[in-house]
């Protein structure tokens, strides 16, 4: 079973009113495919559209041209509530940045995304969840009274809280330091083995990369898989 | 997606609202303006309920004709044929001696069955319990009311005269019903038999007496009556829903006055609402986003909001209601004991429809589509903070502007005046944004002189000159409403207060006769008036206009047959006073003496569509004089001046049979000076003022008092309108002046350079929101209230230095601390 793939994906942009006339093409025919509970690393430097590229797998944006399928489903043929029921409870995301609701205690958070995923026991199944990445005890607590550390697990634990089949991840310990940016790591590997969701992660850390099964590489707007050493 | 979530999503945010607060002032401006509606539309509607109601009692009848000449002896028996109760009586001014004393009464004389509608109620001696009775004083008794006992200090049983006439008072009257129709009659009563009235000498030419006739019956039969009878055109039917016009005309003042501060009230609360939500929804496009990277669609992301929006209005709305049925008691308070026998009915729950209409179009007109706007917010943001949708809500706006108009109109019934307001808004915004504009143009020079602080104040300002005239446009219009309540409050309600001045005459004398001149003048020059003024006046017919034969039937207009169906008051001479004002041609000088000319009153213009030029023939007893129009006036009638509508320069009218009338102002020590009048000179008729005046100053102080509390309303709109325009910018600035700490700029730095650019835009904010109250206030004068206003220069530099303060200490209030926080803090929170 496929969970995400794409054919000859091709992103161009304006660059802004600026009067700017030239096209900038970040994705230059991308193709990849993805099966159910693969995990996929995405390698590239600063600036070669990882996060353009995760954001035409997830739905978020629409392609210049080219095909992308989503949990089997043709992104190209639903309008952006059609990828946005597709997406619920179905895909989850980790942001570099976080991005929790700031009204939203962190319990609130996690339970929001379950209930946009239908499920029916929101609130115990995300206190279970909010258990499991360690933050029992804060429970109430708002956003801005939390670490970077603990917004982040917060945030893992919303991706999961809807049992997504696909999570995907952009550089979620970008804004992180070492260790805690590790101990993320080891809880995201751990809740998506337990889940068996496929993780599709965009990093430029090579370390990080390496506990994917595929590690692939993006430059000149184009995908290149690296050699894996079989797991 | 399903409602239950929405629904419960929604209700989480909004426990969460003490973190936006910008939504704070939404629900505090939706709350103000349900408050000012509904205290006003409650109270208004009470007030309309009772006029309405009034039943016949407030009349004595069911229906009423009164002149000042003898009724048709036939109306009496069309009414008895058709089965109708009818009596007639008099009222008439006099003098009444008791002893030493003196009072000048309103006499009113009547026949047995007096009063066909309602009781009246007396009591044997002063203050003591009173009892109902359908009789009437017997002939050669008369009846008193509270006044009239204590300043003639009565007695049971006292002899009175009137007249000719000895009277024994033998009872206290404490109730009339067709006495408080209106506003406290003007002089006290004393209540005599007709038959006496027959040979008291009290009804000869000259007296003032009013003839009223009064019907009771079924409603049919009077509606028979009206329509089987020709009423001369001098005289009207009058009904209890139209009794005493003049309570009406000062309600309908101080009605409109509460109209507009209920207009400015919801306007700028919907200036407040829209921006407060442009705010929320600039804040909501993070959270949409991730919402829908969530799988939520945009039309369960605008059901969520909209729900918390409309659950934060339903409170606001029921508080608002709450606080504006409180409101109402106050105003019903202040105004409803300017009418006698009023009961106001207990507010209908129909009248808060109307300002819970108004919350609702202000929640879905305002403060709604910059929510929708956000709700289009493409889930890329979560990546890419410039990914937006675009949306414009100007139109949408401008709808609701003309909703919540069409509301207000509906509730207050005067759209034309709803209209006015928002117009004027329109021009003062559009005003205020063109002057803040060339303003903040002009700044640009000045931003690289300077301390650091001051060039970056000013530098923000100017960097972002759409923000800036945004935010000096709201600021504008907030203070705006500041100064227009000041304006109103301090010069126009003073205006209406002070029209009456300390020595205005509260005498007036008339029925003088010619050959009495010299010795009245030399009565009042011995007690020291010597700049006694008289008037001559004459009565004359209009009989030719132009040279062509005119009478009541050459007009349509109903009003125009009554009025030349009258005898003109007309009066000659060379001097015109204070309150008349020439609209057209020029006052005479001596060159006019015996010059058939004529200055008439605008009124005369109106009505008979005259110009100057025209001639105007008219007959005085057997003499006809042909005049021409030379100037036209404005009178201003209740300045308690004698005045007349038609005024000739000195010498034409000579040889006319005239009386004479003068106004003087007589202290209150001094009022013994009317009993040697009476005396003296028995047949002039003294017209004491004093009470009508005390009661149109009191009327106005509580009028006043009533406009004052709404105005306070406006204030508070024109304050959250403020604050809505600093708290706007307030997210932004935080991570600014954040940003720029971590750069190195010291917090002191910041400080004053934030200081400085609000002190730059509550400068521009108070000069252009002195100029354009002005312009309104002086519209306002002049055209809705028509009362005199000038400049006053101390406004502009009081809103100016003002408007820098307020906005000064708001910002300041809203960002210190911002300046506090550590900047790491300000940045990651935001
Ligand atoms: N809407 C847009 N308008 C203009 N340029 C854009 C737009 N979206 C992306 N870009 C540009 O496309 C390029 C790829 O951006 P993208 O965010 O995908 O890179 P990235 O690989 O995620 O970089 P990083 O590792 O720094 O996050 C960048 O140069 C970016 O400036
Ligand atoms: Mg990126």
């Amino acid at each position: 079973m496929t969970a995400v793939e794409a054919k000859a994906l091709i992103k161009d942009v304006n660059p802004a009113q600026s009067g700017g006339t030239n096209l900038l093409h970040i994705l230059r025919g991308v193709n990849l495919k993805v099966n159910a509970g693969e995990t996929v690393a995405i390698l590239g430097g600063s600036g070669s559209g990882k996060t353009t590229l995760l954001s035409l797998l997830a739905g978020l944006d629409l392609p210049s041209q080219g095909e992308n399928w989503l949990d089997g489903q043709r992104l190209n043929d639903l309008d952006e509530d059609g990828r946005a029921a597709l997406r619920a409870g179905r895909v989850g995301f980790v942001f570099q940045s976080f991005q929790l609701l700031p009204g939203f205690s962190a319990l609130e958070n996690v339970m929001l995304a379950a209930e946009l995923a239908g499920e029916r026991n929101a609130e115990s199944s995300a206190r279970q969840i909010l258990a499991q990445v360690g933050l029992q005890d804060r429970l109430e607590h708002l956003p801005h009274q939390l670490s970077g550390g603990e917004q982040q697990r917060v945030a893992i634990a919303r991706a999961f809280a809807g049992k997504p089949r696909i999570l995907f991840a952009d550089e979620p310990t970008g804004n992180l330091d070492t260790v805690t940016g590790e101990r993320i790591i080891e809880l995201l590997f751990e809740l998506n083995r337990a889940q068996g969701t496929t993780l599709i992660l965009v990093t430029h850390d090579a370390a990080l990369a390496e506990r994917c099964r595929r590690v692939l590489h993006l430059r000149d707007g184009q995908l290149h898989e690296q050699e894996q050493q079989v797991a | 997606m399903n409602k239950r979530l929405a629904l419960r999503y929604a209700g989480r945010r909004l426990r969460r609202i003490t973190s936006a607060g910008e939504l704070r002032v939404l629900a505090l401006a939706i709350f103000i303006a349900v408050t000012a509606a509904a205290a006003v539309g409650l109270f208004s509607d009470r007030m309309r309920g009772a006029l309405e109601a009034q039943s016949g009692e407030a009349l004595g009848a069911d229906l009423l004709v009164t002149g000042r000449e003898a009724l048709p002896a036939d109306l009496a028996d069309a009414a008895e044929q058709l089965g109708i109760q009818t009596l007639e009586h008099l009222n008439f001014p006099s003098l009444v001696l008791a002893g030493d004393n003196t009072a000048l009464a309103a006499i009113k004389a009547v026949s047995p069955g007096y009063p066909l509608r309602g009781e009246l109620r007396i009591a044997p001696e002063a203050f003591s319990p009173a009892a109902t009775t359908r009789d009437i004083p017997k002939p050669g008794e008369a009846w008193a009311d509270a006044r009239l006992w204590s300043e003639l200090g009565l007695q049971t049983g006292s002899q009175v005269q009137v007249g000719n006439l000895k009277l024994t008072v033998s009872a206290f009257l404490e109730y009339e019903p067709d006495r408080g129709v209106g506003f406290v009659d003007l002089a006290p009563r004393l209540l005599v038999n007709r038959q006496d009235i027959a040979d008291s000498g009290l009804l000869g030419p000259g007296s003032r007496v009013q003839y009223t006739r009064m019907f009771s019956a079924a409603a049919n039969s009077l509606a028979q009556l009206r329509k089987t009878t020709d009423l001369p055109p001098a005289l009207r039917w009058i009904t209890p829903s139209e009794a005493r016009p003049e309570v009406r005309q000062a309600l309908d003042r101080a009605g409109k006055f509460l109209d507009i501060a209920v207009l400015a009230v919801a306007l700028l609360a919907a200036v407040a609402v829209a921006l407060t939500a442009q705010q929320h929804g600039e804040r909501l496009r993070d959270e949409i986003a991730v919402m829908k990277c969530l799988g939520a669609s945009r039309a369960f992301v605008l059901q969520a909001h909209i729900l918390s929006l409309l659950l934060l209005g339903a409170i606001s709305t029921l508080l608002g209601l709450l606080a504006g049925y409180a409101g109402q008691a106050v105003l019903a308070n202040l105004l409803a004991g300017l009418i006698q026998n009023l009961d106001l009915p207990a507010p209908a729950l129909g009248a808060m429809i109307a300002p819970a209409g108004l919350a609702m179009i202000m929640l879905l007109g305002f403060a709604a589509p910059p929510l929708v706007t956000a709700s289009g917010t493409p889930p890329m943001r979560v990546f890419q903070r410039s990914a937006e949708n675009s949306g414009s809500t100007s139109v949408i706006w401008a709808t609701a502007s003309l909703a919540v108009l069409a509301i207000l109109g509906w509730q207050t019934r005067e759209l034309e005046l709803g209209a006015y307001v928002l117009a004027g808004s329109a021009a003062a915004l559009i005003l205020l944004a063109l002057i803040t504009w060339l303003l903040v143009r002009s700044l640009t020079g000045l931003r690289h002189r300077g301390g650091l602080s001051w060039r970056f104040g000013l530098g923000n300002i100017a960097r972002r000159r759409r923000r800036s005239i945004g935010q000096a446009v709201a600021l504008g219009l907030g203070l705006l409403a500041l100064l227009l309540v000041s304006v109103v409050r301090e010069d126009l309600l003073n205006a209406w207060q002070d029209r009456l001045p300390a020595d205005t005459p509260n005498v007036f004398l008339i029925n003088i006769q010619s050959e009495q001149l010299d010795p009245l003048k030399s009565f009042f020059a011995a007690r020291g008036y010597d700049q006694l003024r008289l008037w001559p006046m004459a009565r004359g017919r209009l009989v030719e206009l132009n040279g062509e034969a005119v009478t009541a039937d050459s007009f349509e207009d109903p009003d125009t047959q009554r009025w030349i169906n009258r005898d003109f008051n007309m009066s000659w001479s060379d001097y015109i006073g204070w309150d008349n004002k020439i609209t057209e041609g020029e006052w005479w000088g001596d060159e006019a003496d015996g010059q058939a000319w004529l200055s008439a009153e605008e009124y005369a213009r109106e009505r008979l569509g005259i110009g100057i030029g025209d001639r105007m023939t008219l007959q005085f007893g057997p003499e006809k004089i042909e005049f021409t129009v030379h100037n036209f006036r404005e009178v201003q009638w209740d300045s308690f001046q004698p005045n007349f509508f038609l005024l000739a320069p000195p010498g034409v009218i000579e040889n006319v049979p005239a009386q004479w009338l003068t106004s003087f102002y007589l202290p209150r020590d001094q009022r013994s000076l009317l009993r040697d009048l009476m005396t003296e000179f028995p047949n002039i008729t003294a017209l004491d003022l004093e009470a009508a005046m005390n009661q149109v100053r009191s009327i106005v102080d509580r009028l006043v008092q009533a406009v004052e509390f709404m105005l306070l309303f406006t204030l508070l709109a024109g304050l959250v309108v403020l604050l809505a325009a600093i708290e706007g910018t307030r997210g932004e600035r935080a991570r600014e002046t954040a940003l720029l700490r971590t750069l190195g700029a010291s917090s002191r730095t910041l400080q004053w350079g934030l200081l400085s650019e609000f002190a730059v835009l509550g400068l521009i904010a108070g000069l252009v929101a002195a100029a354009t109250a002005q312009g309104i206030a002086w519209l306002l004068a002049v055209q809705v209230f028509d009362i005199p206003y000038g400049l006053s220069p101390g406004l502009w530099l009081i809103s100016t230095l003002a408007g820098a303060g307020l906005v000064m200490l708001f910002g300041w209030l809203s960002l210190r601390g911002v300046l506090r926080t550590p900047p790491t803090r300000v940045l990651q929170g935001a």
